[in-house]
């Protein structure tokens, strides 16, 4: 774990460089440019509080917020595996003729997503001002829940990358995984609508750890316990060293499967 | 510091060459299914038992047929691959000019090119900044530094490259038959600057099939045939060898041809 950060200190530059790139290369040649990163989640969010608040009424109060709470968190998730799962072997060309440390792909695909889900807090705080729901103080703790899910989505991305090197399926599978994963997870709903007898299976979800304190800070207004955040952390933790582990242990034959 | 700059100790470098494509899942059951004996690749030994050892300040040829592994051992000092046995020590930064460009995307600009592939070969931020205005005059693109990279022709690509690539200062430069970059104009002042490394101490180690390049730039020549290292000698002795080996190779090839 000291060497991974070691490794992110040395290749600062270049990872920052890479994750821009990214960025970059992803809005480049549209005439709003870097102005999608705000609009893309500003009008996703229009739509579901239109859907949510008007046609299909559930009994929560607020519900597009209670949503978004979880699914700008969940979006950073998902678009990072997206991206990271590819990062080793789309750079194939560069790793088969420099040497490379090669953790700066997925960093910086995890980066590139990092700066993306920033912004489209900005939207979301629009949004609770005009729906005049309280701007909760707790958002000065999101920071915490962040870090959780920023080492979680690292792991689970090293995890992926390296998988895909030797089985390119797992690119595929990978959508799979998401989309079923996001059903499990009480994103749209909450734990509480999950009759009791199950709701020991989903908590074996890790995601339920790492999502939870942005619903909790955001929607509900409150501080998550000692035992929430610990638990969050643990996960990110968790994955981060298995998934680096495995990415360190594999990462000098990739340059033979890419 | 010692006196080298390089040595390699029985090195052996293995690639398993893949019958069909492995790289799924399928392969895996497969494989599990009928027992693990069943193999799907061969291994082939790109690189067989070489050792030598190169002394700072020297400009090293290195010459062979396709296939006799030449640029497997450039990226081996490299270190792109890890050699499946023997040792290699490196003493001194490198800069590989191993097929230029590899890291440039298409979207992007001459100049955050530069600057990434600047930072892959090491340098910080600041350096890359610094340098950059020697970059751009020295490949002579004018203001097509701030066009992307899919506009430029092969040519203003590869002068950005090789100027990048050259601009790092390495101990220890390695060049894989790319001076055939742009028109001669830019040849010679990417000789020019290759001589000018040389006469600054560096270590230049040089893959080439042009005869007058390596009798032009090296006291020393390494003449590979099938992986194995079959001379280490002053040029002259080395090429007449390497011709020797092709002359071979076409007696071998004319009974060839089918009689009438």
């Amino acid at each position: 774990m000291s060497e991974f950060c070691a490794d992110l200190y040395r290749y600062r530059e270049l990872i920052w460089a890479l994750a821009l790139k990214e960025l970059r290369v992803r809005y480049k040649r549209s005439v709003l440019g870097f102005l999608w990163a705000l609009l893309n989640p500003l009008l996703m969010m229009i739509i579901l509080t239109l859907v949510f608040g008007t046609i299909m009424r559930f009994s929560i109060d607020h519900y597009a917020i209670f949503l978004l709470s979880m699914l700008l968190p969940w979006t950073f998730f998902s678009q990072s595996l997206a991206y990271g799962v590819e990062s080793v072997v789309g750079n194939a060309q560069l790793l088969k003729k420099v040497q490379v440390a090669k953790l700066v792909f997925p960093v910086a695909a995890v980066l590139a997503n990092i700066i993306n889900f920033l912004l489209s807090l900005l939207p979301l705080a629009l949004l609770i001002v005009l729906l005049r729901f309280p701007l909760h103080w707790t958002w000065i703790y999101l920071p915490v829940p962040m870090l959780g899910l920023i080492l979680f989505t690292l792991g689970t991305c090293f995890l992926f990358a390296t998988a895909n090197v030797f089985f390119r399926d797992v690119s595929h599978i990978v959508q799979i995984i998401l989309s079923a994963w996001f059903y499990v997870s009480p994103i749209i709903y909450s734990l509480d609508f999950i009759p009791q007898k199950y709701r020991f299976y989903f908590r074996l979800n890790p995601m339920l750890y790492v999502l939870n304190g942005f619903r909790l800070s955001i929607y509900y207004g409150l501080l998550p316990s000692v035992q929430s955040v610990v638990m969050s952390l643990a996960c990110g933790i968790g994955a981060l060293v298995i998934g680096f582990g495995l990415f360190r242990h594999y990462q000098d034959s990739f340059v033979y499967y890419v | 510091m010692n006196g080298l700059a390089l040595e390699f100790v029985d090195v052996v470098q293995r690639f398993r060459v893949i019958r069909e494509r492995p790289d799924t899942l399928r392969e895996l059951f497969s494989g599990l299914h009928r027992g693990s004996n069943r193999t799907t690749y061969h291994v082939f030994e790109a690189v067989k038992h070489v050792s030598f050892q190169i002394p700072h300040g020297a400009t090293v040829g290195i010459i062979g047929r396709n296939g006799s592994g030449k640029s497997t051992i450039l990226k081996i000092i490299a270190g792109v691959y890890k050699p499946s046995s023997g040792q290699v020590h490196v003493f001194g930064s490198i800069a590989p000019l191993i097929e230029l460009g590899a890291g440039f995307h298409h979207e992007l600009t001459g100049r955050e090119n530069i600057l990434i592939n600047g930072l892959l070969l090491g340098l910080s931020k600041r350096q890359v900044r610094d340098l950059e205005q020697q970059i751009i005059d020295f490949a002579e693109i004018g203001e097509f530094i701030d066009a992307p990279v899919k506009q430029y022709s092969s040519g203003m690509y590869m002068r950005v490259a090789f100027a990048v690539a050259t601009a790092v200062d390495p101990d220890i430069l390695l060049v894989d038959e790319i001076l055939a970059v742009g028109d001669a104009g830019f040849r010679a002042k990417c000789f020019e600057r290759i001589a000018s490394f040389h006469e600054r101490g560096k270590t230049i180690i040089l893959v080439s099939h042009d005869s007058s390049q390596i009798r032009e730039f090296c006291d020393r020549v390494l003449l590979l045939h099938n992986g194995e290292l079959i001379a280490d000698s002053p040029p002259d002795e080395a090429l007449a060898r390497y011709d020797e080996l092709i002359g071979q190779s076409q007696q071998q090839k004319v009974p060839a041809i089918p009689e009438r």
